[in-house]
């Protein structure tokens, strides 16, 4: 294979993996704010409920559960699960993300005094003004490194969806490897992971850069 | 009350005619073949110099397609997976030079088309000549695959005088391992020995004891008669009207071809 169709091939690989990356944000980053609130919920049953889901998804590999979201419709009820595997990818990096989101949030919801709750209601603030506008604001300034950190081991957890058989980047890699029995393809999946990570660091540090208002 | 019992009633009818037009879908497939393949696995299922997937299975595939009116969809998947997959009915068959022999119950089985054998590949350099001089070697084997079986069936006897059993995922990295000293000798199909020992401009040897011998053909999901019934009769046909003899000839597997008309 020529190095221009391998690089077009992989470029096609690469979007995929790309496509991943970007649904697997949109999904879990909100949702992992949701999460955080139910961990960090009075109620004993809904925080006990979630802090045990969050240990499951934190606690077993990725992998494993990317098989088990694509295949347990068809094991426990019979569905035939034809086309679903492109949904149960992004429904499978978008819960385990987002249990990793909910603790980051936690840990910044948590970082911001309690006068400032106390300050806000004495001004007459709402409890969710409080939060859109005084706590959430401050929060999202603490935790962009922790939440850089995540971003980045997405990009490369993306190769974990050859274990459902799709063809994003790494995948690709390897058969062209395979195929003609050289470790080029490897290389260049190196390349460009780390551009795309650079990338993201940068765009990371902008932010980071843009909140830095005091 | 009243009200939402009206609304989860709405709710359910969408989520059925959804669910009705999901699996009218899916009948309406009936016209494409899903052939389940690894894409690691050259001769029979790779990617070809422009990208596209190929091979001697791919293309047998193909032509059996053309047959029988069907679109031939190919689904390249993770080998460990190949099960799931099957069962599920995300793919149709199993058409990758797969080893029929030691897993004859656990699929429906289509005619055999390929006389196979694993065999060990050693490096020139290390000397190894025949069985004898794999005692206390690390022998490098594919996860899941026939090779593995046999010699942990079949050849435990020799397997046990083995220094090491290393299993690897794909024979690209186990080659490189060969090259790179780490690993002795590997155990694998000799059609995919030939491929790779050609592709890397020699250097390596197939022993001449072979590990057994055995047959190929396409995996179905069991039970799926029907389906094996029609694939069977497109193969004797391709065999009949030598589009078969041809194809193996393309791949230079035409020594070890075994499907009758």
């Amino acid at each position: 294979m020529s190095f221009p169709v391998m690089l077009s091939e992989l470029s096609e690989g690469m979007l995929k993996s790309v496509g991943i990356f970007v649904l697997t944000l949109i999904f879990s980053l909100p949702l992992g704010l949701v999460v955080a609130f139910g961990r960090m919920s009075k109620n004993k049953i809904v925080s006990g409920i979630i802090g045990f889901l969050i240990s499951i998804l934190r606690g077993t590999p990725l992998m494993l559960q990317l098989l088990v979201v694509y295949f347990f419709p068809y094991y426990l009820f019979g569905w035939s699960i034809g086309g679903w595997r492109f949904p149960a990818i992004i429904v499978g990096f978008s819960i385990n993300y987002a249990a990793y989101f909910a603790e980051i949030y936690r840990s910044g919801i948590e970082a911001i005094p309690k006068g400032q709750h106390e300050a806000a209601q004495i001004l007459g603030y709402t409890k969710v003004q409080t939060f859109f506008r005084i706590i959430l604001p401050q929060v999202i300034k603490i935790i962009l490194p922790a939440i850089t950190n995540e971003i980045i081991t997405l990009v490369k957890d993306t190769s974990l969806a050859f274990s459902l058989s799709y063809m994003e980047m790494f995948t690709i890699a390897k058969q062209i490897a395979a195929a003609n029995t050289t470790f080029m393809p490897f290389v260049v999946s190196a390349v460009f992971y780390y551009v795309f990570n650079f990338v993201v660091a940068f765009v990371m540090r902008r932010m980071e850069k843009r909140m830095a208002y005091y | 009350m009243k009200k939402f019992g009206k609304r989860l009633l709405c709710g359910l009818l969408t989520v059925a005619c959804a669910a009705t037009l999901l699996t009218g879908c899916g009948e309406k497939k009936k016209s494409t073949f899903t052939v389940g393949f690894d894409a690691e696995y050259p001769p029979y299922g790779y990617m070809d110099e422009n990208g596209e997937y190929t091979g001697f299975d791919l293309e047998l595939a193909e032509e059996v397609c053309k047959l029988q009116g069907w679109d031939l969809v190919k689904q390249p998947i993770a080998w460990d997976s190949k099960d799931n997959e099957l069962n599920s009915g995300s793919i149709d068959c199993i058409w990758n030079g797969f080893t029929i022999n030691g897993r004859e119950n656990d699929y429906t089985w289509s005619v055999p088309y390929v006389d196979n054998s694993q065999v060990i590949v050693v490096n020139d350099k290390s000397g190894i000549k025949d069985f004898a001089g794999l005692a206390g070697k690390t022998v490098g084997v594919q996860a899941a695959s026939a090779a593995l079986e046999v010699l942990e069936g079949d050849q435990k006897d020799l397997t046990s005088t083995f220094g090491k059993l290393q299993e690897f995922g794909d024979y690209n990295t186990a080659f490189v391992e060969l090259e790179a000293g780490s690993v002795d000798a590997i155990a694998m199909d000799i059609g995919v020995a030939q491929y790779q020992i050609e592709s890397r401009g020699g250097g390596y040897s197939i022993l001449d004891e072979h590990l057994n011998a055995e047959q190929y053909g396409v995996g179905f999901k069991l039970g799926n008669e029907e389906l094996r019934n029609k694939v069977n009769t497109s193969l004797k046909e391709l065999k009949k009207n030598g589009k078969f003899d041809e194809l193996a000839e393309k791949y230079g597997l035409s020594d070890m071809t075994c499907l009758s008309e």
